[in-house]
């Protein structure tokens, strides 16, 4: 008895170390990336799209898993941005202090924002990190000097890793890549841990939740803070990065483009955020589009995917290949759709 | 000018602005209650509506007929909309905020696309000023306010005196109970998405005769209609038009007493506050229809 349930554990390890092998496999192959000799606009736009990416982990714990909304993600990382650039200017703190730091500093503010708006619940929860995200945007742009108002602030310190200057664009982008996976194994942790567990609970149905003893309201502050953390973390290595960070960028419409892209690559699946930044990232110098048509492509995008893949592109993807593939597994996709559609 | 009539004209400023977030708040909250789907995109229908008239009036039509016009586009647009896409998000209230999202970003691009970004304006429709002991009176936002009181006060005659009014307020209320007592739900959703983007179309129109607009004003506006309809408690339409006085009151005063630039925090800050302490709104609302979850 006890050794068939470890058998059953081992098997679930296992069952759960191969949904993150295809994750680690592309991670190397893009890491890989430079030595075909890239070019500079090439790398810049594989680290924003990485920094993106890092944030899009933290949403997928928050929606993908707990099934909340944020409209306000944007405003997390700008906080990490800021905290990274106000402590570089006043106390000379470098990059890799900033990051526990920054954070930490978001966390807070996850923690701030969301007691009250889990709070209020439901419906009101994404109408008022919206609002939070808008009240930072207000509140940096009438900062005085202390923020930098409009124009932001500049932060021109070297990142340097056992001495070795970072600054660097191929390095950049392969220190971005280690970041990035690193957020794609922590959300995996995350994911496959009874919290991961116990935040799919609370989606799938809250008052049973509530009713088996979760603290439903403690988990979903949680899970909002484990977002901030990640968000945080990106928004320094996105200051340091930019060297150059203003209120505009972190406001509520680049939140809706960060909502945007975690559900284009489906906000479930480990695969989804690296496949939603990327393709955001990319699309339009793939399709040569200007960045307004690029922006009603991922508009269209996004309603296409809602209206017919519930799961995101990758979901789809997966489903249909597991369809094509095999029959047995075949009906038991269908079912999952059905079960999915119910919903 | 004397302090007594420096607060008068805030008051008069703050009504005209007031009047414009009332309009998108109306539709903002009877299509939450009856439907439950938070649509952001609603501040981009009062856009295209202020575009809509910046169009009509730049091809030569006079400014009445131009307002004519927007309402019937937005209304159209309304209408499209939920044929095409809200209305196969009702199960999941969730998606059709989704949805709004994606529309958002559409929306704006396409007006970007064919009309670039900058600001639109159009020469004011009233220019006289009238001067009433020392108060200077701009007869537009006049104009702007008793429109707005005439078409809500219109809006609430239809709400609570007629037999589809009632239907209406049955349907907000208990939309499974009053599809069994035979009210077409169903067609009430449609008409509800057409008369909010119908009056959404009405702002914009009135918007742009106060202030120049560009394809990202509704964002703002949207926020704030929100706001009002948060305040007043969504799904509650007296309470809309209550919040949107407090909050137009609000505005006003900021921007005549010297903190105009945090103007757009007001609403925010003073709707989390009220969510906070109320979270139901000031007057109470509906949480949106109860769904077979």
């Amino acid at each position: 008895m006890k050794e068939g349930l470890r058998q059953d554990r081992a098997g679930s390890v296992f069952k759960a170390l191969r949904s993150l092998l295809p994750v680690l496999v592309i991670l190397a192959l893009i890491a890989a990336v430079p030595l075909f000799s890239p070019s500079n606009r090439f790398l810049s736009l594989a680290i924003s799209a990485g920094i993106n990416v890092i944030a899009l982990y933290g949403l997928s714990v928050l929606f993908g898993q707990t099934g909340i909304l944020s409209m306000g993600h944007a405003a997390l990382v700008g906080v990490g941005a800021y905290a990274a650039a106000i402590l570089a200017r006043d106390f000379g703190v470098g990059f890799w202090a900033a990051l526990p730091a920054a954070a930490l500093a978001s966390a807070v503010f996850a923690m701030i924002v969301g007691i009250p708006s889990l709070r209020v619940g439901g419906h009101h929860f994404v109408i008022m990190t919206f609002a939070f995200g808008q009240l930072l945007a207000i509140v940096l742009t009438n900062g005085g000097d202390y923020t930098g108002a409009a124009t932001g602030l500049d932060l021109a310190g070297p990142v340097t890793l056992f001495g070795a200057d970072m600054s660097d664009l191929t390095r950049y982008y392969l220190m971005v890549v280690a970041f990035v996976t690193s957020a794609a194994v922590a959300s995996w942790a995350i994911i496959n841990s009874s919290y991961g567990r116990t935040l799919r609970a609370i989606r799938e149905n809250e008052k049973l939740a509530a009713s088996l003893g979760i603290n439903v309201g403690r988990h979903k502050i949680g899970a909002f803070v484990v977002s901030g953390i990640f968000a945080g973390i990106s928004g320094v290595l996105l200051a340091y990065f930019l060297g150059h960070i203003s209120p505009s960028q972190f406001s509520s419409f680049p939140s809706i483009y960060l909502a945007l892209m975690v559900m284009i690559g489906g906000a479930r699946l480990i695969e989804g955020p690296l496949a939603g930044g990327i393709l955001v990232a990319f699309l339009p110098e793939v399709l040569n589009l200007d960045p307004v048509q690029s922006r009603i492509v991922y508009g269209v995008c996004l309603i296409a995917v809602i209206m017919l893949l519930p799961d995101g592109l990758i979901g789809g993807i997966v489903r249909a290949l597991r369809a094509a593939f095999s029959g047995k597994p075949k009906q038991e996709t269908q079912q999952r759709g059905a079960a999915e559609a119910q919903r | 000018m004397r302090a007594v009539d420096i607060f008068i004209q805030q008051i008069l400023n703050g009504l005209s602005i007031a009047s414009v977030i009332t309009l998108i708040a109306i539709g903002v909250t009877l299509i939450f209650g009856l439907t439950g789907i938070i649509n952001f995109a609603h501040g981009e229908f009062l856009m295209i509506g202020g575009i809509v008239t910046w169009l009509a009036v730049s091809a030569g039509l006079g400014f009445p007929l131009a307002v004519v016009l927007a309402i019937l586009a937005v209304g159209l647009m309304g209408y499209i909309l939920e044929r095409g896409l809200f209305r196969f998000t009702l199960e999941r209230p969730t998606n059709g905020f989704i949805v709004s999202l994606g529309l958002i970003v559409v929306l704006q691009h396409v007006v970007v696309l064919f009309w670039n970004p900058n600001q639109k304006s159009i020469p004011r429709p009233l220019t006289t000023v009238w001067e009433v002991g020392g108060v200077r009176i701009a007869s537009v936002r006049v104009m702007v306010i008793a429109i707005t009181i005439a078409v809500v006060a219109l809006s609430f005659r239809m709400i609570t005196a007629s037999r589809y009014g009632r239907a209406l307020r049955a349907s907000v209320e208990d939309r499974d109970t009053a599809a069994l007592m035979g009210i077409p739900v169903r067609r009430y959703i449609t008409g509800v998405f057409v008369l909010g983007s119908a009056l959404a179309g009405l702002g914009g129109a009135l918007l742009i005769a106060l202030f120049p607009i560009t394809p990202f004003t509704g964002g703002t506006m949207v926020m704030k209609g929100f706001a009002v309809a948060l305040i007043g408690g969504l799904g509650n339409i007296y309470g809309a038009v209550a919040a949107g006085l407090i909050l137009g009151i609000v505005e006003g005063f900021s921007a005549g007493y010297g903190f105009s630039q945090w103007t757009d925090a007001y609403s925010f800050a003073l709707m989390i506050l009220v969510l906070i302490v109320r979270p139901h709104g000031l007057f109470g609302g509906t949480s949106g229809p109860r769904m077979a979850s």
